[in-house]
């Protein structure tokens, strides 16, 4: 109980990096020795302070550089390969038979899709269907996907919010009870020759600067709000 | 654009926060943070699919930094007495930026390995395996490199 406690296993305490057992032996010597307490509450001043300051940075959109700077075959052909293989728009094709048919349908999308279909003004608008839902409950920041998640962070309710971009639309989406309710919401345009990524858009960087408390969710905080099913 | 490319676009900002932990000012910072993305781009092909992108792209920054700061320790020689005592800050700047400003001045007085260690875990928020690979070097080495860093920095910091 009385080993020897010092700086390095403060430091490590302060960052999450001790097994649970050590904290509570750290957590009980600083509540208890002053000297101590001064130096984890120095540390904590330090790392919170660096929280601060730079945290905003990673909510700053950051463009990929030009195409052309970085111009490959390969990266061409993708392109090509993503714009043919793109899904068609479904709702064209199925609106056509019927005023009754096409009325059902277009129900059917909004409570199952939430987009593709236009919003209207009802409650339920702005919730995201599947499978942008579950994407949206799925994806970790940063990883490969059909929905690339660019932040996840708390807003000001404390509710989880992510900025994402899927294939047709990109935006912020927070939690809403069980489901995603999108906070902001654009088209994503694939234009030739240049990138489209949630970070492009300074309308959406104004609108998590807006929405966002503290600071975006590190990836330790995200795995663990994705694991608490984002409650 | 492809996953590798939306999944390092969704890196960027990321990648430039380290790059402000890294670099000695915001100009440096993001011109870092143009190139990692730049090489990362043209290196695609390196990036084993399956392994972690994050700490390949942390990894590609860290080397085009420790290289641009190699090179700069040669030209600061010359251009040293300018520097000195110089704020850079510019007028206008917010109460936010005053403040990163300052603080990537302490970080700047850290030695190398001690700073990279310190913006992996204290800035980017890795664990210290992680930082430990993203540098490749064992933990142990990476702890006592993050511990004198942040000593120097409560030491610089501190009493405020």
């Amino acid at each position: 109980m009385a080993e020897q406690i010092d700086e390095a296993k403060i430091i490590a305490w302060l960052d999450g990096e001790l097994p649970p057992e050590e904290a509570k032996d750290v957590a009980r010597a600083v509540a208890n020795e002053p000297a101590l307490r001064r130096l984890a509450d120095a540390h904590e001043a330090i790392r919170a302070r660096f929280a601060a300051t730079f945290a905003p940075i990673a909510a700053e959109p950051v463009a990929l550089p030009a195409r052309s700077s970085v111009v490959s075959l390969d990266s061409a052909r993708a392109a090509r390969a993503a714009r043919t293989t793109a899904p068609p728009r479904p709702l064209r094709q199925w609106a056509v038979p019927g005023a009754l048919a096409a009325s059902l349908i277009v129900g059917f999308l909004i409570g199952q899709i939430g987009q593709g279909s236009g919003l209207g003004d009802h409650a339920d608008a702005l919730t995201i269907g599947s499978p942008l839902a579950q994407e949206l409950d799925a994806q970790l920041s940063g990883r490969a996907g059909p929905v690339h998640v660019a932040l996840s962070f708390r807003d000001r309710e404390g509710r989880y919010c992510r900025s994402f971009t899927a294939v047709h639309l990109a935006g912020v989406a927070c939690r809403a009870g069980t489901s995603w309710r999108l906070r902001y919401g654009a088209p994503v345009q694939a234009q030739n020759g240049d990138y489209r990524m949630a970070g492009n858009d300074p309308v959406e960087a104004a609108a998590v600067a807006a929405l966002i408390a503290g600071e975006p969710l590190d990836a330790a905080a995200e795995r663990k709000a994705q694991a608490s099913g984002w409650r | 654009m492809d996953e590798f490319e939306s999944a390092l676009a969704g890196l960027l900002p990321r990648l430039r926060r380290f790059a402000h932990g890294l670099a000695r000012d915001a100009v440096d910072a993001d011109d870092l943070t143009q190139r990692t993305a730049e090489r990362a781009l043209r290196a695609r092909a390196q990036w084993q699919p399956g392994t972690s992108l994050d700490a390949w792209a942390y990894r590609i920054m860290r080397n085009l930094w420790i290289d641009t700061t190699r090179s700069r320790q040669r030209q600061d020689k010359v251009i040293l007495a300018e520097e000195q005592g110089l704020d850079r800050g510019e007028a206008g700047d917010a109460e936010g930026r005053v403040e990163l400003h300052f603080l990537m001045r302490a970080l700047d007085r850290l030695p190398d390995e001690q700073r990279e260690a310190v913006a992996l875990v204290l800035i980017e928020g890795l664990s210290y395996a992680e930082a430990a690979e993203v540098l490749d070097v064992p933990q142990g080495t990476l702890t006592s490199r993050l511990v004198r860093g942040r000593q120097a920095l409560v030491r610089m910091l501190g009493g405020e």
